[in-house]
C-alpha cells in the first residue's frame, strides 16, 4: 500500500475512534446507550441506516454480481428496497414510536404474547451472532487482500476500533460514525463514475461498449429460467416479502428510528435512507459494470471492485476506497452488536428472568455488548472452513421473513390477530420454509413468499378460534389513522 | 405461457403506482404533526411522491 493511501486509512480510524469515544460522554442510562437517548435527528438516522444496510459483503459481492448480471443487481436497492422503506417510514415507524417500544421483538410481545416476543428475540440473536462472524471474516480478508495483514491481526484490529465505540458510546456513537462512513463511501462512489466514465469516453461510449458484448447489462429485470434472480422471483419474493420484512422488521435497522428525537424525525429518517438507497448501485453496481467495459482481467466476478481500486482510482483516493470499504463492514457490525445486546438484556433477560434489575440494563448492555464482540472476533477465523456459510446465512433467513413478516402486518394493520395464533403461526411457518428449502429444494426467494402466503391466512383463520386482545390494549398498537382518534396522530415532541 | 421480461417492467410501475394512491390515501394529519402544519415539506407524502417517480423513471429507462 502507497505511503499516502496508509496515512488517509490511519486519519479515518483515528477520525472514528475520537467520534466514538467523544459520544461515551454522554451515556448516563441504558435509553441512552440502546436509543441514544432519543436525541437523533432525521439526517443521522438516515445515513445510519444506510451504513447498516451496506455491508462489504453486499459492495463486493454486489460489485461482481453486476459483473455478471449487469443493472439487474440494483433491484435489490430499488424495487427491493423501496416501496417497503415508504411503509416502514409512514406506517411502521409512527407505531412502533407510538408503542413506545425499544425494540420489534417487544411490539410483538405487546401486540401478541411474551412466547411471541421471545422467540422472535431468540431467532434474532441466533442469525445475528453468525452474521457479525461472517462480517468480522470478510473484514480481515479485506484487510489481508489490500495490506497483506494476517487474518487473525485484521480481525484484532478491527474489532478494538470497533469495541471502542460501540462498548463506549451506545447507539449515539454507533449512528455519528455510521453518518461519516457513509459519506465517505458516497464520496468515493462518485469518484469512481466520474474516472470510470472520463477513461471510457464519455457516457455514450461507456452505455455502447458495455451493451456491444453484453446487450442485457442495461435491462432492470432477467428471464424467467434465470437460475438465480427469475423477474417473477425477485418481485414476488424480493419485493413483496423479503424486502419488507427486512425494512419493516430488521431490528438493526429499525433501532436507530426507535432513538429518534421526534416521532417525524424517525419517519423522515427512513424516508431520506430512501432517497439514498436509491443511489446506492453507483456504488456497489456501477464498479461491476465499468470493470466490464475496461475489460478487466479477473478470475471471477467478486474480483471486478478490487480490479477497479487498483487499476483505475490514483494514490490517495485508493486509500479512501480501502477506507470505504473497511466503514461498510464496520458500520454494519457495530450496528448488529449493538441491537443483539439491546435483545438479550431486554427481550429475553428481562422476560425470562422476572427479578432481573432495571437500573443494571446499562452495565449489562455493555458487557454484552463486549461478550458479542469477542464472541464474534472468535467465530470469525473458521467461517472460512465453513465454506458457504453466507449463503447458509441468506438462506436461514428467508425461513423467517415470510411469518415474521405475516405477524407484523396483520398484527399492525388489524384488530383480529391473537397471541395464541401468532406463536402458532411463527413456529409453523418456519418449519413449513424448512421443509420448502430444504426437503423440495426451493429458490429461496420462493420459500419466502409461499411461507407468507401460508402465513397471513392461517394468522387470520387460527385467531378466528382464540381470544383477542382487548380494544383498549390495542389501541396505540395497530395502525388506524382513518379512525376518529388521537392514538395515531405523530407528535413533534 | 410465458411473459416477456418487458412485463417485469411494467408490473413495477404499476405496483409503484399502487403504492402512491396508497400513500395519499393516508390523511395528513396521520403524517404532519400539528405544531409543523404549515411547513409543506414536512409532509413526508412529498418525499414518497419524489421516490416513487424517481423509481418509475429507472424502470422505464432500464427496459
Amino acid at each position: 500500500m502507497h505511503p499516502i493511501d496508509l496515512a488517509v486509512v490511519v486519519a479515518y480510524v483515528a477520525l472514528i475512534t475520537f467520534v466514538g469515544i467523544r459520544f461515551a460522554q454522554r451515556v448516563k442510562t441504558a435509553k441512552d446507550f440502546f436509543l441514544a437517548g432519543r436525541s437523533l435527528t432525521w439526517w443521522v438516522i438516515g445515513l445510519s441506516i444506510i451504513g447498516t444496510n451496506v455491508d462489504t459483503n453486499g459492495y463486493i459481492g454486489a460489485s461482481g454480481n453486476a459483473y455478471s448480471i449487469g443493472i439487474a443487481q440494483a433491484n435489490f436497492e430499488w424495487i427491493g428496497a423501496i416501496p417497503a422503506m415508504i411503509i416502514a417510514a409512514l406506517i411502521f415507524i409512527p407505531l412502533y414510536w407510538r408503542a413506545g417500544v425499544y425494540s420489534i421483538p417487544e411490539y410483538l410481545g405487546l401486540r401478541y404474547n411474551q412466547a411471541v416476543r421471545v422467540v422472535a428475540a431468540g431467532i434474532v440473536v441466533t442469525v445475528s451472532v453468525f452474521a457479525m462472524g461472517v462480517a468480522m471474516w470478510a473484514l480481515a480478508i479485506t484487510l489481508q487482500t489490500f495490506i497483506g495483514w494476517p487474518i487473525w491481526l485484521g480481525i484484532l484490529v478491527s474489532g478494538t476500533v470497533v469495541g471502542l465505540y460501540s462498548v463506549a458510546g451506545g447507539l449515539g456513537a454507533v449512528a455519528v460514525t455510521d453518518s461519516i462512513q457513509v459519506c465517505i463511501m458516497f464520496l468515493c462512489g462518485l469518484i469512481i463514475v466520474g474516472i470510470g466514465i472520463s477513461d471510457a469516453g464519455g457516457s455514450a461510449s461507456f452505455v455502447a461498449k458495455l451493451t456491444a458484448e453484453n446487450p442485457t447489462h442495461l435491462q432492470a429485470y432477467l428471464p424467467s429460467d434465470h437460475e438465480s434472480y427469475p423477474w417473477h422471483g425477485v418481485i414476488l419474493g424480493l419485493g413483496l416479502v423479503l424486502s419488507p420484512a427486512y425494512w419493516v422488521g430488521g431490528q438493526a435497522i429499525l433501532q436507530r428510528t426507535l432513538g429518534a428525537k421526534t416521532q417525524w424525525d424517525a419517519s423522515a429518517g427512513m424516508m431520506f435512507a430512501a432517497v439514498a438507497k436509491t443511489f446506492v448501485p453507483v456504488l456497489i453496481v456501477f464498479p461491476g459494470l465499468l470493470a466490464l467495459v475496461m475489460m478487466a482481467e479477473i478470475e471471477y466476478p467478486d474480483m471486478a471492485l478490487p480490479w477497479v481500486i487498483k487499476n483505475v482510482l490514483p494514490v490517495g483516493v485508493s486509500g479512501l476506497m480501502f477506507v470505504a470499504i473497511i466503514a461498510a463492514l464496520q458500520s454494519s457490525i457495530d450496528s448488529s452488536i449493538n441491537s443483539t445486546a439491546l435483545i438479550i438484556t431486554r427481550d429475553i433477560r428481562h422476560v425470562l428472568m422476572k427479578n432481573h434489575n432495571p437500573e443494571s440494563d446499562l452495565k449489562i448492555g455493555r458487557i454484552l455488548t463486549l461478550a458479542l464482540l469477542l464472541s464474534a472476533m472468535c467465530i470469525a477465523p473458521y467461517i472460512g472452513n465453513l465454506g458457504g456459510i453466507f449463503n447458509f446465512l441468506q438462506s436461514l433467513l428467508s425461513l423467517f421473513q415470510g411469518p415474521m413478516l405475516a405477524l407484523l402486518l396483520l398484527g399492525a394493520m388489524t384488530k383480529r390477530a391473537t397471541g395464541t395464533a401468532g406463536i402458532i403461526t411463527l413456529v409453523s411457518g418456519v418449519l413449513l420454509a424448512g421443509i420448502l428449502s430444504w426437503v423440495v429444494e426451493l429458490n429461496m426467494l420462493y420459500v419466502a413468499f409461499f411461507t407468507f402466503c401460508y402465513a397471513v391466512p392461517a394468522l387470520w383463520i387460527i385467531s378466528g378460534f382464540t381470544k383477542p386482545h382487548s380494544d383498549d390494549h390495542l389501541r396505540n398498537l395497530t395502525y388506524s389513522p382513518w379512525a376518529n382518534s388521537n392514538a395515531n396522530k405523530p407528535s413533534a415532541v | 405461457m410465458e411473459l416477456p421480461v418487458i412485463w417485469a417492467n411494467y408490473i413495477s410501475i404499476g405496483l409503484f403506482l399502487a403504492l402512491g394512491v396508497g400513500v395519499w390515501s393516508i390523511p395528513k394529519s396521520a403524517v404532519v404533526p400539528e405544531e409543523y402544519a404549515g411547513e409543506t415539506w414536512r409532509d413526508l407524502r412529498w418525499w414518497a411522491t419524489g421516490l416513487i417517480l424517481f423509481q418509475i423513471a429507472l424502470y422505464t429507462f432500464f427496459r
